[in-house]
């Protein structure tokens, strides 16, 4: 079985509440939003700061909504799925790549993520030039090393797919809600209303100086 | 999965058994291997998948549950051998064996009427002349005079024109929001609401905000942007905290945005106000709110739930209350106790006065000893451990310390943000009191938990 790497050295990622209703319209139609609470659903950032890959170096923001794993009989679990349903990249290579490979939707201009830390805590920028996307920060806790499955489910007009993603590196997370977001509007957020998204995240997930290991892609149809 | 920073004390680990049968085989984990693997998962991976079966989540969870409940995971459901006292038995089901003389820190029986002659007397009595059951739902033939005799006596005690009664304070919960509100109305509640209290609101089929904790602007926030009829719901003492919601603000704003308020007095009735009546009475604010919910198996030590109200309220939840409507009516021998416990809660102050010099005393040994309660300012008292695995194996040092304490961990409480919850009585003696707290501070000093 064939896998592809990418080495990060920063992947930072936070969970908010989201009104149910709102994400159905970000959804497929067969894929059900996992729920935190009764009527919120959840939006989940993730930002990469890839340092080795088969297109290089780059940045990547992931918005993408959590849904519940597909399970199979005697299979590994997996930690959580996702439905990414945008991407933006720092290179117009690791956008053809993602498409191609992994049938991600993505913004099509390069973006740029900065990450700055201090005090235990990663402020997380995305932009497009001089224009904000978004801006959020995450809060750390008690590292540890880990080998974490994630399921990823992709959807385009060809199909519906799902890929087995392994996390392994430094980790930690906490729901202590210290963590914040801001939404911009730009193109890229057009699709979520800022006023019904949880200002903090209920979870807050940072992984350092690690790498994603993807399996083959499955077609589900 | 090795911590980096903080080391967790590693358990004796019992050998696990392999994985459950299942569609491909695994190979067999060693016992510590086994439980680090496993600790990146609880209850809550298990909550949904994808799939055409409805047992699809079955067997991972087995799966799972074979080597977790083996490593220590999962101390509820301890089958108590005595009444739920200051010092209780128990049977440990991990390791299979009895505990005997444990101070009890983990039931919610706050003036220890549950076991109180008087009380069990009355029950007697009444299961006596009436039997074992009611027989019947409240609005067919399940009312019993006794019934009608606590309504009137809770109503006249929390100063309401009528109280309506319910099999369980869970039953209430539902029944009371599903009853009054509807599809197209918004419910906004503290996002650390109780189950019954969500569960209402799902049956409702009304819009649910979460506002978060105790945060008046994220409840404004989500007032503004609700349409419709609205009500606000929040809790007295909140369970697993302990700690109050800013009332006054909440009432205003609540008034400002023309939303309906209802509180959820369950941990603090008998605890809470001059005269016992609650948190609503500790802030004054008694008239102000619309709806007060309590439940009879906290304080009074029975089972059930009651709402009071305006009349035309109760009336109309008479009809519209499904929960009440089709369940059967509270037992007649719950009910009899449930009226003395009443009356002695009501005629002996002197309890309530005895349960907060237990309450500061706790607080004032737990806080000596630096020990991290949160933001507990009542009887509830969280003993922040915030570690999600780690609190089971404290757990089981806490039995074997001789104290019964209840972890509570994700996903009843956000991730790393697990605790003991700690119940104080007025049953407890300054003594007992000491001896717990003492056993406490040794499972928490071993585990770096306080000075």
């Amino acid at each position: 079985m064939s896998v592809t790497r990418y080495d990060f050295s920063r992947a930072v990622s936070a969970f908010y509440e989201m009104p149910t209703e709102l994400t159905r319209d970000l959804l497929p139609r067969d894929l059900q939003p996992l729920e935190a609470h009764h009527g919120s659903s959840i939006f989940a950032v993730t930002a990469f700061d890839f340092t080795e890959s088969a297109v290089g170096p780059y940045q990547e923001i992931v918005l993408a909504i959590i849904v519940p794993p597909l399970i199979e009989s005697g299979g590994d679990f997996p930690k959580s799925a996702f439905y990414p349903f945008l991407l933006g990249t720092s290179t117009p290579e690791a956008r053809a790549h993602a498409i191609e490979r992994w049938h991600l939707p993505h913004f099509m201009a390069d973006i740029a993520v900065d990450f700055a830390e201090s005090d235990g805590t990663v402020n997380v920028s995305v932009r497009e030039g001089d224009k904000p996307i978004l801006d959020y920060s995450v809060t750390e806790h008690q590292w540890e090393e880990v080998d974490h499955l994630y399921q990823c489910h992709m959807k385009d007009d060809a199909g519906q797919y799902k890929v087995d993603i392994h996390m392994r590196g430094q980790f930690c997370e906490h729901e202590e809600e210290r963590g914040t977001l801001d939404i911009h509007d730009h193109p890229m957020c057009e699709k979520l209303d800022a006023s019904e998204i949880a200002a903090f995240p209920f979870r807050e997930l940072w992984m350092k100086q690690g790498h994603q290991l993807f399996e083959e892609l499955e077609t589900l149809s | 999965m090795k911590p980096s920073t903080q080391p967790t004390k590693k358990p004796d680990f019992a050998d696990p058994p392999g994985p459950k049968a299942s569609g491909k085989s695994k190979p067999k984990l060693s016992a510590a291997d086994a439980a680090d693997h496993y600790q990146d998962f609880d209850y809550s991976n298990f909550f949904s998948g994808a799939g055409e079966d409805p047992f699809c989540m079955l067997e991972p969870m087995d799966e799972w549950w074979s080597y977790a409940h083996p490593a220590g995971y999962y101390q509820f459901e301890l089958p108590l051998q005595t009444a739920p006292g200051p010092v209780v038995n128990l049977h440990e089901t991990l390791h299979n064996k009895d505990l005997r003389g444990l101070v009890n820190f983990a039931s919610y029986n706050y003036l220890g009427l549950s076991y109180r002659e008087e009380v069990i007397e009355a029950a007697v009595e009444a299961t006596r002349k009436y039997g074992l059951g009611a027989s019947g739902s409240p609005i067919l033939s399940g009312t019993l005079d006794l019934h009608e005799q606590l309504a009137t006596e809770l109503a006249r005690f929390k100063q309401k024109d009528c109280a309506l009664l319910f099999p369980t304070g869970y039953s209430a919960n539902v029944g009371t929001i599903s009853g009054l509100m509807r599809p197209g109305d918004t419910v906004i509640c503290d996002q650390f609401s109780h189950a019954s209290i969500v569960d209402g609101i799902i049956l409702s089929k009304a819009k649910c905000r979460f506002f978060r904790h105790n945060n008046v602007e994220d409840l404004e926030k989500k007032l503004t942007k609700a349409k419709g009829k609205k009500l606000v719901i929040v809790e007295g003492v909140y369970s697993m905290d302990g700690d109050l919601p800013p009332l006054p603000e909440i009432v205003e704003v609540c008034r400002r945005h023309g939303a309906r308020t209802m509180i959820d007095e369950a941990h603090s009735t008998f605890v809470f106000g001059k005269n016992g009546r609650g948190v609503a009475e500790h802030f004054g604010l008694e008239d102000e709110i619309d709806i007060h919910f309590g439940t009879f198996s906290k304080s009074l030590g029975g089972i059930g739930g009651f709402v009071v109200g305006s009349f035309k309220l109760i009336n109309y939840l008479k009809g519209f209350a499904r929960s009440r409507v089709f369940s059967c009516a509270l037992p007649p021998g719950v009910t009899g106790g449930l009226i003395k416990a009443l009356e002695i809660a009501q005629a002996e102050p002197e309890l309530r006065k005895k349960l907060w010099d237990n309450v500061d005393y706790a607080h004032k040994l737990l806080h000596q000893a630096g020990v991290d309660v949160g933001n507990s300012q009542s009887q509830v008292i969280p003993i922040m451990v915030r570690d999600d695995w780690r609190i089971f194996y404290m757990g089981t040092e806490m039995l074997n310390e001789g104290v019964y304490l209840n972890p509570i961990a994700y996903p009843a409480v956000g991730k790393h943000r697990s605790r003991f919850r700690m119940s104080v009585s007025a049953a407890h003696t300054a003594e007992q009191l000491e001896r717990g707290t003492d056993a406490i501070l040794r499972v928490l000093r071993r585990n770096g938990l306080c000075q």
